[in-house]
């Protein structure tokens, strides 16, 4: 990368008050006011805001790709050629072969029924007119030329996307965008629904391949960490505006707008002192007591194990001899990526998935096997899951949300004080004014929050939260966490925390359990496991995590 | 740093579960949907022969209706037939027929209800036949069509067309256009009497009686067709591989014909063949108005019997080709979908 990108001086992608309103029932939207930037070739800019804030608005506007609902004002100019001016042939020929796309989710934004070489051999077939369609060898030999550069062997060409990992569907996403050899690669949100280890790969991919092939990038996406390992430049957006533009380094050490700084401040850095037991939220927490009762374990697992019968008939074990305390009066948090085996843990800690072997423990009594014993147990140990717009009914309201469980273990007696209090614990306040809302009508917090209240409305002893804020903006992520905290503070509500963030352990948990393909691999404080790693995984772990540790340069190891 | 994490991305036994060969996979699919069908179609039978006994009514009495039989004619007739016998034993004896072919003599005809049925399936083959393949084609023409341009004028026209169509009782609709093209099309039968016997003249003459049979048929279920193409081609128009699709620069028809029909397709197919028992349904009343000579005819003229081998035979037949065609779907379905094809 050149210390001063642009320096030959060529304009790659220009915005003149761009400005983009949906046409809504009555009245417009606007998605984007008036923005101006500018891209210079081979410079990499990060567009960092969270859901709604207009980002992936303006990315889709570049190659014109919005919904007929929209009104675009202003200019577009790609290689200085306006295109909004530009006629559909002309359009469709600028398309991939000037600048592509590598979508969000690459598991819907490939096409689940034609093979990885027919999606990518498709644009190259398109636009290249030297390659006609009865020269399938040259286009084959490109295919594997690109899969190549993306690291992935030729043989998957032939695999339907089914049938790869996350991080694989990704990587073909890539190649594809790399296909005719665009000058502009819009990246949207490109590692989201990746996991830590995968998201540093592809990362460092996509920064190698841009740099490699001079490509100016923009990059969207939520996490400021993310954009400031691979972007030179970052622009903060907020409610359609660009509110602030710098370079990465100086955004991250000292963003200016007040909206840059709740952005930074949403993903704590592990390691820093000022974070520790100390998410990003707006209301002060209460203190701390200056000693903390060392608590009996609430829920205890005894040489755990869970198999699954896979396909063809084999045994794969899930859970692998583990054993995990979680006290009283203490938040634990289980890291590992994806199929590390942590929600089956947790499914099988509410008797949801039957143990082959080993015991859960709560309070020393055996899980109860029987129904009657299992509904009296879940109401000691809830269950509060990611996404909460699916794990609430839309059809039901507030009220009826968070009665159903006291309803269910027949805690019939003073349901609207139940409900008020546990709406108020949740800290939907004041209680009355949720009640009779429906989901759609709440934000992604406030959902989550009633998916809390739901599970505090029968005073469980302990929560299990399946990456409560995996699906949450970034400043919305700070106050579920300090909800959590809250909780435990001022209830004594003891908690298991699933995720793949080591963030939020730094956040809010006592203790850490770190767990790899089964088993444990690494238990203890959150300062002993985090700050000095014994295992392997968990110091690969540490490294994947975009921004690094406190200790750790940004991005290092990203740059060669 | 870059050798830790590449060895941890991709469980490896993931991949070797992966690595399983497919034919084996693809011949015990095939062997497993055999085994279920063949399983539905044996309770076919049983239901059938119960389902038919308990029709209130004693056949000896209705063959026999209006004309003078003396008490000893009757009891002769009964252990002709077989009905004097006990429940079982007929069971037995029917099973016992099943399976050297035999389904029985016609009470009406005084025939083998295997010949009839066999003499009657060509016609309701053909027009069945010809009025499915009519269906899909227009069915899916206008409903991927009418998806693309939701709410435009096109749109509008021909799902309410459908939807009126659809609604019609097809007896009725039949009726009308008998009265329609009375003159210009046969009012019914499969063949004049009268065409010379080659092999061309014959083929106009079917083709001519044809038309309305067939164009009634096929105005009642393409709509259905239509529908469901329609709803989930809109269920595929805001899936994000279409916009990849639109973003590579493609034309809008081949993003249409490439990306979001092969998609759309995959209910459709299983909806489409699992509607064909609606189409066997339709082809009852279709018949019955042109006097149209299949199964769908025989059917009825069986029921104002009733004429129990003949219906039961007829019922067998009807339930064996609705699971036949279960059977495609299922396969169908794999060729279409790679994502079962896995499983």
């Amino acid at each position: 990368m050149t210390e001063n990108p642009g320096t030959d001086g060529a304009v790659l992608l220009e915005l003149r008050e761009l400005s983009v309103r949906y046409r809504a029932a009555r009245d417009e939207l606007p998605a984007v006011r008036g923005v101006n930037l500018r891209l210079g070739a081979g410079e990499t800019l990060g567009l960092a805001g969270e859901s709604g804030c207009g980002k992936s608005t303006l990315a889709m506007s570049v190659l014109r790709l919005l919904p007929r609902s929209a009104r675009v004002d202003g200019q577009v100019l790609l290689d200085g050629e306006d295109v909004a001016a530009m006629r559909w042939g002309r359009l469709r020929a600028v398309r991939w072969a000037s600048a592509s796309v590598v979508f969000q989710g690459a598991m819907h934004a490939l096409n689940p029924v034609r093979k990885v070489y027919d999606q990518i051999a498709e644009p190259i077939l398109l636009h290249d007119s030297d390659q006609r369609p009865d020269e399938p060898p040259a286009v084959r030999h490109r295919v594997h030329e690109l899969l190549d550069q993306v690291e992935l062997p030729a043989g998957k060409a032939e695999a339907f996307p089914h049938e790869l990992s996350g991080g694989q569907k990704q990587r073909v996403m890539i190649a594809m965008a790399l296909a005719c050899d665009p000058r502009l690669v819009i990246a949207d949100e490109p590692t989201t629904a990746l996991d830590v280890i995968v998201q540093a790969q592809v990362l460092e991919l996509m920064s190698r391949l841009v740099a490699e092939h001079h490509i100016g990038l923009i990059m969207i996406s939520h996490d400021l960490s993310v954009l400031a390992s691979t972007c030179q430049h970052i622009a903060v957006m907020y409610d359609g505006e660009i509110v602030e533009r710098a370079p990465s380094e100086q955004l991250m050490r000292a963003p200016q707008h007040a909206h840059s700084k709740a952005l930074a401040a949403a993903f704590p850095t592990i390691g820093d002192p000022a974070s520790r037991f100390a998410p990003a939220t707006s209301n002060p927490l209460p203190e701390q007591p200056s000693e903390r009762p060392v608590g009996e374990p609430v829920l205890r697992t005894e040489e755990l194990r869970v198999s699954f019968r896979a396909r063809g008939g084999r045994t794969v074990r899930a859970v692998d001899g583990v054993d995990l305390e979680v006290g009283e009066n203490e938040i634990v948090a289980l890291v590992g990526q994806s199929g590390s085996g942590k929600t089956t843990l947790a499914r099988t800690l509410l008797g949801l998935q039957r143990a082959e072997s080993g015991r859960v423990l709560f309070r020393g009594t055996p899980l109860p096997t029987s129904t009657s014993g299992l509904r009296d147990y879940r109401r000691q140990v809830q269950l509060v899951l990611q996404d909460p717009t699916s794990a609430l009914n839309p059809r039901h309201s507030v009220y009826e949300a968070v009665a159903e469980g006291p309803r269910i273990h027949g805690l019939t007696t003073d349901e609207i004080g139940r409900v008020t209090r546990a709406l108020e614990a949740a800290e939907l306040r004041p209680a009355e004014r949720f009640m009779s809302a429906l989901p759609h009508e709440l934000s992604g917090g406030q959902k989550q929050r009633v998916v809390i209240a739901g599970a505090l409305a029968l005073e469980p002893a302990v929560l299990v939260a399946d990456e409560p804020v995996a699906s949450l903006d970034a400043s919305v992520r700070g106050e579920i966490l300090a909800l959590l905290l809250r909780l435990r503070i001022e209830l004594g509500l003891s908690a298991l925390v699933i995720t793949h963030d080591l963030g939020l352990a730094w956040n809010i948990a006592d203790r850490v359990a770190v767990m790899y393909r089964g088993e444990l691999v690494e238990v203890g404080t959150v300062e002993d496991v985090l700050l000095d790693p014994r295992h392997e995984y968990t110091r690969s772990l540490l490294a994947a995590v975009p921004g690094g540790t406190h200790r750790a340069e940004p991005a290092n190891g990203l740059r060669h | 740093m870059s050798d830790v994490l590449t060895g941890i991305e991709q469980p490896a036994d993931e991949e070797a579960a992966r690595g399983a060969p497919r034919g084996s996979g693809a011949v015990r699919f095939l062997l497993g949907k055999l085994g279920s069908a063949l399983l539905s179609l044996a309770l076919v039978v049983v239901l059938g022969f119960l389902l038919f006994r308990m029709i209130p009514g004693d056949p000896v009495v209705t063959m026999t209706r209006g004309r003078p039989v003396s008490p000893e004619q009757l009891a002769e007739l009964r252990e002709r037939l077989g009905v004097d016998k006990p429940m079982w034993q007929q069971f037995v004896d029917y099973i016992g027929g099943l399976l050297r072919g035999d389904l029985g003599t016609s009470y009406l005809f005084q025939r083998p209800v295997a010949d009839l049925l066999t003499e009657r399936l060509g016609p309701t083959l053909l027009l069945v036949g010809t009025a499915t393949l009519l269906a899909i084609v227009l069915g899916l023409w206008f409903g991927i069509r009418s998806a693309w341009r939701r709410n435009s004028r096109f749109d509008k026209v021909s799902t309410g067309t459908a939807l009126t169509l659809w609604s019609m009782p097809q007896f009725w609709l039949g009726l009308l256009l008998l009265i329609a093209f009375a003159g210009v099309f046969p009012s019914g039968g499969m063949r004049y009497s009268d065409t010379p016997p080659d092999v061309f003249s014959q083929t106009l003459d079917v083709a001519y009686h044809l038309v309305l049979p067939c164009l009634t048929l096929t105005a009642a279920v393409y709509a259905q067709y239509l529908l469901v193409m329609r709803s989930s081609l809109l269920e595929e128009m805001n899936a994000e591989y279409l916009t990849t699709a639109r973003a590579k620069g493609l034309r809008d028809d081949l993003v249409r014909r490439r990306h979001a029909v092969p998609n759309a397709l995959l209910p459709t197919v299983t909806l489409v063949f699992l509607q064909f028992g609606m189409v066997l349904n339709g082809a009852v009343a279709v018949e019955t108005v042109y006097s149209w000579p299949g199964l769908g005819l025989l059917t009825y003229e069986a029921l104002s019997g009733p004429d129990l081998p003949v219906l039961q035979g007829a019922f067998l037949v009807l339930a064996a080709a609705v699971i036949l065609m279960n059977v495609l779907a299922d396969l169908l379905y794999r060729v279409l979908d790679p994502r079962v094809r896995a499983t």
